[in-house]
């Protein structure tokens, strides 16, 4: 069980997880690009602009949502992960390489992966649309 | 004679599982139990599997307490009662790129990974999109991603584009484009001789009923409950993966159906799996006998 105060504060912060997992995935999705022998995968690839974006959008309320007792770890890991991220964008920015980019998206999926553990609340994935899980709507 | 041996191994279950979400418009009819399993491929000197299950320690606290899956357990376990490792795989298909299909992509680190083109680039596609899209995105791990990107580097995936014939001596690929997933893919295995042919379909059938319907004297094809695609597209590819199978329904295995038992010889392991025999191959000892 979480107090009220720390459930507030799941709410508020449930989407900035659901955004830092996105960029780290849109990330990800241009190395795979660029690892296939992808021509577009360059700094200029229109998802690393969104994934700028969002990061940022993520980040600023990460900030601005002041963590309970109970939610201090996860506001820590929380912001890890986009300081993380903002690494590997910038890595992106000069040029896709993915010894460069890779170690901080995939240190950014590991704070995602503590928050994940720090709270409820937080799913690395959105299950519901998978064979196994779908029937959690039943 | 058959030129491979083949197995539907359990790794995994749901003890009840809506039919709704197996069979499209089910709606309030029941639920039914649901295995997870991997199918293996032994023989001509390789090990092959279509696909790979998803890993415990990623998800499995996660499905077994919200979801009810039970009973996971690592390849590892599950293989070693054919008699080999993971380590021993050489080649895997993944029929589609759901969590539960290829997120224990890791504990191989010998096999090459097959995957359809289309679904890695849509994948990537859903991932451009803004928020208001995710449901596309459900059921895809950024985690697999990021290990697709090292197989990728390793150069043991290769990115397949529509059917591939002779993947391995007698097995091919087929796409199923814009079904259960954008770039789903089932597999045949020509197994010796007229009528010997297998088809792995992943989830473009979850159960017998999606490809022969209810009445056995009047077959017809249901879609599954669950695509991101076309039902068209689904209906169409449960008629080419009959065909494909010489007409011969019960060739085509859904890997989630429970009664795969009842049609072909197998047993219950030590650990509550079970082991299914569909082919066994010369000098191959029966694992269900």
């Amino acid at each position: 069980m979480v107090d009220d105060a720390t459930a507030s504060y799941i709410l508020a912060t449930r989407k900035c997880f659901e955004d830092l997992r996105q960029v780290a995935a849109q990330i990800a999705g241009v190395l795979v690009l660029a690892e296939a022998g992808g021509k577009s995968a360059t700094p200029e690839h229109p998802m690393l602009k969104a994934a700028a974006e969002l990061l940022r959008e993520a980040v600023d309320q990460v900030r601005s949502t002041p963590p309970t007792a109970a939610a201090h770890l996860h506001h820590e890991f929380l912001s890890q992960a986009g300081q993380s991220l903002a690494l590997a964008l910038a890595a992106a920015g000069r040029q896709i390489e993915t010894t460069a980019i890779l170690p901080p998206v995939r240190e950014a999926y590991r704070y995602l992966g503590r928050a994940s553990n720090a709270l409820p609340g937080f799913p690395m994935v959105a299950f519901e649309q998978a064979c196994c899980a779908v029937h959690v709507h039943s | 004679m058959n030129r491979y041996s083949i197995w539907v191994m359990e790794f995994a279950h749901v003890p009840g599982y809506h039919l709704s979400g197996l069979i499209y418009g089910a709606h309030n009819q029941g639920y039914r139990r649901l295995p997870y399993c991997y199918v293996v491929i032994k023989g001509e000197g390789q090990v092959a599997m279509v696909d790979v299950g998803y890993n415990f320690k990623a998800y499995g606290e996660v499905l077994a307490n919200m979801y009810g899956v039970r009973n996971w357990h690592p390849p590892r376990e599950v293989l070693a009662e054919a008699g080999f490792g993971p380590e021993d795989v050489t080649s895997v298909f993944i029929t589609h790129a759901h969590f539960d299909h290829m997120g224990n992509i890791e504990d191989f680190p010998n096999a090459t990974f097959y995957l359809q083109e289309r679904e890695l680039s849509k994948w990537v596609w859903a991932m451009s999109l803004e928020r208001r899209f995710r449901w596309l995105m459900l059921g895809i791990d950024p985690g697999d991603i990021l290990r697709a990107v090292d197989l990728a580097r390793q150069g043991r995936l290769v990115c397949v584009n529509g059917d591939r014939e002779a993947v391995l001596p007698g097995i091919d690929l087929h796409a199923a484009f814009d079904t259960h997933t954008w770039g789903s893919m089932w597999v045949t295995v020509s197994n010796g001789g007229a009528g010997n042919a297998w088809v792995f379909c992943g989830d473009l059938a979850y159960t017998m009923e999606n490809l022969r319907g209810d009445d056995p004297e009047d077959p017809h094809y249901i879609p599954v409950g669950l695509a991101t695609g076309s039902q068209v597209n689904l209906i169409m590819a449960s008629e080419a993966m009959v065909k494909a199978a010489g007409g011969d329904v019960t060739h085509v295995v859904p890997p989630h159906e429970d009664r795969l038992k009842d049609m072909f010889p197998s047993r219950i392991t030590g650990a509550n799996l079970r082991i299914t025999e569909l082919a066994l191959a010369p000098g191959q000892a029966s694992l269900v006998r």
